[in-house]
């Protein structure tokens, strides 16, 4: 854990920076009837405690014709999720790949232009020696995103 | 179909992405254009839907959360919608959507606890139109942006 006081200030500075990343110091400052230094220091602070990691936008991927966001679940021959991970790591679209406990041993999600992509991606996976099953769904629409949704304690 | 887009677009697009706080003038001046140039073609990125939102990106574990875990839901057929916007504000729920295959909708949640996790599941099974809820528990090889899953 961290040593960090998520205290009044910090939650509304980090809350409304999470609906809006842009927000200006200024208009924190006023939100919470702090000195613009204050909220320049707090911004820092978080940073350099690793709770802000960054800030990004949100870009909608069909707008781009980026294609479809798109999850596989794969089950592997015991003790061999370490390597199958390494192989599934070098591959084309992948997004986002961690083990997991429950039905599958890997999830990983990938963003892939079409059906014929998924449909060879799949393949690929399902190729691997050590690979069992490769379950996939398709994301549909723009998924939502709420990091709004993080309690703070 | 698509917003076309040119270096401009995909200068602000790529700089805003990897730190969305970036001021238009520093965007202006890589490009050598003015600042207003950047902030039009920011609003309009924003109006065409290409932007969708920005946010900062918080390490749930520096904020007493432990691990991250994602719910498989099946739902009663043609009421994902309904289900869906109910799950989506279910504090802890960071992602939701609507899948075709395995799932009917899936979501990603933060999780403080196994107690945590319990009671999560059993609110969403409580709710109208669910009929099953599958887990798995994310053991944490990569940070998970909202940056990965919306390029």
């Amino acid at each position: 854990m961290s040593d960090i006081r998520i205290d009044e200030v910090n939650v509304k500075l980090l809350r409304m920076l999470q609906n809006d990343a842009r927000t200006s110091f200024k208009d924190i400052a006023n939100e919470c009837n702090v000195s613009l230094d204050t909220i320049k220091n707090r911004f820092n602070n978080l940073k350099k405690n690793g709770v802000i990691r960054g800030s990004t936008i949100v870009i909608d991927p069909k707008k781009m014709g980026q294609g479809n966001l798109v999850i596989i679940g794969i089950q592997v021959v015991q003790q061999f999720s370490e390597s199958v991970l390494n192989m599934i790591k070098k591959m084309q679209g992948l997004c986002f790949v961690t083990k997991s406990i429950g039905q599958y041993d890997i999830e990983a999600i990938f963003l892939l232009k079409d059906i014929e992509q998924i449909g060879i991606t799949k393949e690929k996976i399902e190729n691997f020696p050590q690979v069992k099953v490769a379950d996939v769904g398709i994301f549909v629409d723009r998924p939502l995103l709420c990091p709004k949704n993080f309690e703070f304690e | 179909m698509y917003m076309k887009l040119d270096k401009i677009d995909f200068t602000i697009l790529e700089m805003l992405t990897k730190d969305a706080r970036t001021s238009f003038r520093e965007i202006a001046r890589r490009l050598q254009v003015s600042p207003d140039t950047i902030s039009k073609r920011f609003e309009k990125l924003k109006k065409e839907g290409v932007i969708v939102d920005s946010t900062v990106i918080i390490d749930p574990r520096k904020i007493g959360y432990s691990f991250t875990a994602r719910f498989g839901i099946d739902v009663k057929p043609t009421y994902s919608s309904q289900a869906l916007e109910e799950i989506i504000k279910i504090p802890s729920v960071i992602v939701a959507s609507k899948l075709v295959g395995k799932y009917d909708l899936i979501s990603i949640i933060v999780v403080k606890s196994f107690q945590h996790l319990c009671e999560l599941r059993e609110n969403i099974l409580e709710m109208p139109y669910i009929e099953k809820v599958e887990t798995g528990m994310w053991i944490n090889t990569m940070k998970l942006c909202p940056h990965y899953f919306l390029i």
